[in-house]
């Protein structure tokens, strides 16, 4: 049905610069974007289900009430069965920190062993020395100087976090009629363009976040499955960080992996061989994300070239770090779309004289 | 004192639901259906001798008079004999919610109107999420485009279809 126009130089070149101005603004309110985000990409989970209600006879703010309730009670449904027991491992947060990183020390000292062992060239390389300090000294001084800071930002941010709801419920009550604002103030020539524009933002968003919901459902499945059936410990807990961590793209799938490398190797510290067959688990889980799940649910839908995103990801974790490897692609999509339609609506001659028509008559009366 | 189960109910027709029913296009629309509906629409207000679309612009949604009276004039020989002033009720550029052809007429305001504009991509949304509702409009704009083109067929005058 929508028909996406092919983008002019200049227009890429604008699209790209103000991602990384709006990239530089996120950086500096973190504490905004991020509640923003999330209470958007609940919004859009949830706005079919106000929909629904809605055509079920209930008015649109009641029904905005009802699911807004719902997720309310769902959260402290959560809150109240998995608190203490997250509580009650926090307690043991040092030897299990202890108990996984020893793990995975171990497994690359066999590994490094079996190396050895096939391939005798390696034997003395400075690549496969010991680590100076013992794991637990690591830990130690991790925990002095860096879990107290940890401990005031987690602090910092849970206030921020509040807010996530709370606006989660706003765009689901008055998100139609903040956008039945926006456009009654463009004037009458613009009109159809800035309808055209909503649209298209809009449809970016959705794609982008409901896409993002299902591709790490997927992913956890998916993991979890098989970590399940290799016995891992806690496998839908893993799978789900994992997936989560995926949404960092490159640097969250490396980090996911060290992840089940690490519990993998602490749960079977004798049998290497069950590590080895998590990371192919892992990879190919990656493999199928790729090339089954994300057309299946991101898709294309950003419209952007694998080559441009690629470098638009370097780009944006140089302007602005982890936030902005996460950010920039969605950003970048929406941008495109409103440079795009902003080009056409500023060089579109018929719509600037009428937009000065309709100006003139309005001022002669 | 309210009772707090009002929630659940149907709630009563307001005012707005009550003009939406007059529209040809809602007449089949119940209550309910016509809330959803009411989401969609986007109200614009012309002055006299305002363009509301022109001639070639590409179209993206179809436009109902509220108040007030348009105009419709057209370059297209087809357009010669045919009476093309929409008023209280009427809908046009009903064609651009099938396709993304140019607008066949331009459309001024003969004075001050008020219009309520149906855009096609929420249209389609409705249609993926209500297809009883979006049948029922449908089924509206193909009853008016029928006896429209019927009319026109038979040299009788009627507004054109744009």
């Amino acid at each position: 049905m929508n028909k996406e126009p092919q983008l002019s130089a200049s227009t890429w070149l604008a699209s790209i610069l103000v991602t990384c101005f709006i990239l530089l603004v996120f950086q500096k309110i973190l504490w905004l974007v991020v509640p923003v985000l999330l209470a958007l990409v609940l919004y859009y989970c949830l706005r079919p289900l106000v929909q629904a209600l809605v055509l079920r006879g209930l008015r649109h703010r009641a029904a905005a009430i009802v699911v807004a309730s719902l997720l309310f009670f769902a959260t402290v449904l959560l809150m109240v069965f998995f608190l203490p027991v997250a509580a009650a491992r926090a307690s043991g947060w040092r030897e299990a920190t202890v108990h996984y990183l020893q793990g995975g020390l171990d497994f690359l000292a066999k590994s490094e062993l079996l190396l050895v062992e096939k391939l005798p060239v390696l034997r003395g390389s400075p690549l496969l020395k010991p680590p100076p300090m013992k794991v637990d000294t690591i830990i130690e001084q991790f925990g002095e100087k860096y879990l107290g800071a940890l401990l005031l930002q987690i602090v910092h941010w849970l206030p921020s976090l509040l807010l996530m709801p709370y606006l989660t419920y706003f765009f689901l009550r008055d998100g139609n009629r903040l956008k039945k604002h926006l456009i009654r103030s463009v004037p009458n020539a613009y009109f159809e363009k800035t309808m055209l524009l909503f649209d298209r933002i809009d449809n970016s968003l959705q794609s982008f976040f409901v896409g993002l919901i299902k591709l790490t459902f997927l992913d956890t499945v998916s993991l979890a499955l098989g970590l399940w059936m290799f016995g891992v410990s806690g496998p839908l807990v893993l799978g789900l960080i994992a997936a989560v961590l995926a949404w960092l793209p490159y640097v969250g799938s490396a980090l996911g992996c060290i992840l089940v490398v690490l519990v993998t190797s602490a749960d079977f510290p004798d049998q290497p061989a069950i590590t080895y067959g998590c990371i192919l688990l892992f990879l190919g889980v990656r493999i199928l994300d790729d090339f089954i799940f994300l057309p299946l649910t991101i898709g294309r839908s950003l419209h952007i070239h694998p080559v441009l995103s690629v470098l638009m990801l370097f780009l944006g974790a140089a302007v602005a770090g982890p936030t902005g490897l996460l950010l920039v692609l969605p950003v970048l999509g929406v941008v495109t779309v409103v440079t795009d339609i902003l080009g056409q609506i500023l060089t579109d001659r018929c719509l600037r004289e009428r937009f000065l028509l309709a100006r003139q008559l309005k001022s002669s009366r | 004192m309210k009772s707090p189960f009002h929630l659940f109910k149907i709630a009563p027709d307001d005012q707005r639901i009550s003009e939406l029913r007059a529209m040809i296009l809602f007449k089949e629309l119940t209550p309910r259906e016509l809330r959803e509906v009411e989401q969609l629409l986007h109200e614009r207000t012309y002055q006299k001798d305002e363009i509301i679309f022109a001639e070639g612009d590409v179209g993206l949604g179809l436009f109902i008079v509220v108040e007030g009276r348009v105009r419709a004039s057209s370059s297209l020989p087809a357009f010669k004999n045919i009476s093309a002033e929409f008023c209280c009720g009427d809908f046009f550029g009903e064609l651009s919610m099938f396709d993304e052809s140019p607008r066949t007429a331009r459309v001024t305001a003969i004075e001050p109107a008020q219009v309520v504009a149906l855009f096609r991509a929420e249209f389609f949304s409705l249609l993926e999420r209500d297809r009883g509702i979006a049948a029922k409009i449908l089924f509206e704009i193909s009853r008016t485009v029928c006896r429209r083109s019927r009319r026109a067929l038979l040299g009788e005058k009627d507004l054109p279809i744009l």
